[in-house]
């Protein structure tokens, strides 16, 4: 503690986000490579715990599971994508929002405090994947041209509106749904994050760096607005990981439903 | 927007929001990316926000003719 002695207030930005390699020398292992193989090591442990002993009366960690699985499956999956076809692809959306919602939180979790999708390229990777797939799902129900067709004719416009909505609904679901995607997501962790570091650096600086008891004080409550604000983002993070599942479930629902 | 032959009635679906945000965007991206160019291409200063403009509103028929009459 240097009370007295003002120095400069360096403000969080971008820079806070470059982790260094956690060991020396070895450039890919940072904080978010730690962090997602750690949750991908969770989630194996808690779905395969949950589903091991499966028993018609469920021990506690099988009724977590059972909830967990149940929740993506009948509200985002069946919802979506219509109760014919959805079990495909729950494995993969149940997969996709546990590991969002948990690299989400662990921006939360002591020690670990940090958001995994705060670096664009995990958020790109994921909306790519999702990208991918309803694409190739709906190429292969309706063929190249055909799927093609129905994701460029919108429903119920008259045919003299035609050639200006079909560059609009081909640009809208091709191109802007990957990028709002992992745009939402990205930027969600990110401001999230530097907004702690903003209110709890910030609250650090007033308290022992300024030197004067009332500004002291008012580092006190920034800090009791900081926790406030945790709270609020454990909510966003949560929500994130929910809106981009769903919006895949909706993506993949769109591209294999019939025309009309 | 799919008539599967859902027995129970279909719930509000909570991403549709999200759907109508990728389509504002593609509109206003489009046209106002189109107006761009043509005032580049004749030095001029009117297509962009014009292109905007229609974008946008194109984009709100869009949605109109697509959300609009489901119910």
């Amino acid at each position: 503690m240097t009370a007295g002695v003002p120095t400069e207030f360096i403000a969080p930005g971008p820079q806070s986000f470059d982790t260094p390699p956690i060991i020396d020398g070895v450039e890919w292992f940072t904080k978010p490579v730690l962090v997602s193989a750690l949750t991908v090591v969770v989630i194996l442990w808690f779905f395969w715990g949950a589903s091991r002993k499966a028993a018609v009366v469920p021990s506690r960690l099988q009724f977590a599971g059972e909830l967990g699985y149940n929740f993506v499956r009948n509200s985002i999956a069946r919802d979506a994508i219509g109760s014919q076809e959805f079990m495909k692809y729950v494995p993969y959306l149940t997969g996709l929002f546990f590991f969002i919602l948990l690299n989400n939180v662990a921006a939360t979790v002591p020690l670990l405090q940090f958001p995994t999708f705060s670096h664009i390229g995990w958020a790109y990777s994921a909306a790519i994947m999702s990208w991918v797939i309803y694409n190739a799902v709906g190429i292969r129900k309706h063929g190249p041209w055909g799927y093609f067709k129905h994701q460029t004719m919108p429903a119920g416009v008259p045919w003299w509106l035609m050639p200006l909505m079909i560059p609009i609904e081909f640009i809208s679901n091709i191109l802007v749904r990957p990028i709002s995607l992992s745009l939402r997501l990205f930027a969600n962790m990110f401001a999230g994050h530097i907004l702690l570091l903003v209110f709890v650096l910030g609250g650090e600086y007033l308290v022992f760096e300024t030197g004067k008891i009332a500004l002291a004080g008012v580092g006190v409550v920034t800090w009791v607005m900081g926790i406030a604000i945790a709270g609020l983002e454990l909510f966003v993070q949560c929500i994130q990981a929910y809106i981009f599942v769903v919006l895949t479930a909706q993506y993949i629902g769109s591209a294999i439903a019939e025309d009309h | 927007m799919s008539e599967h032959q859902d027995p129970k009635p279909s719930p509000p679906n909570s991403g549709d929001g999200w759907r109508v945000l990728s389509y504002l965007i593609g509109g206003v991206v489009l046209y106002g990316g189109i107006g761009f160019g043509l005032d580049r291409l004749f030095g001029t200063q009117f297509f962009l926000p014009v292109g905007i403009v229609l974008g946008a509103g194109l984009t709100i028929l869009l949605l109109h003719f697509r959300y609009g009459s489901r119910s």
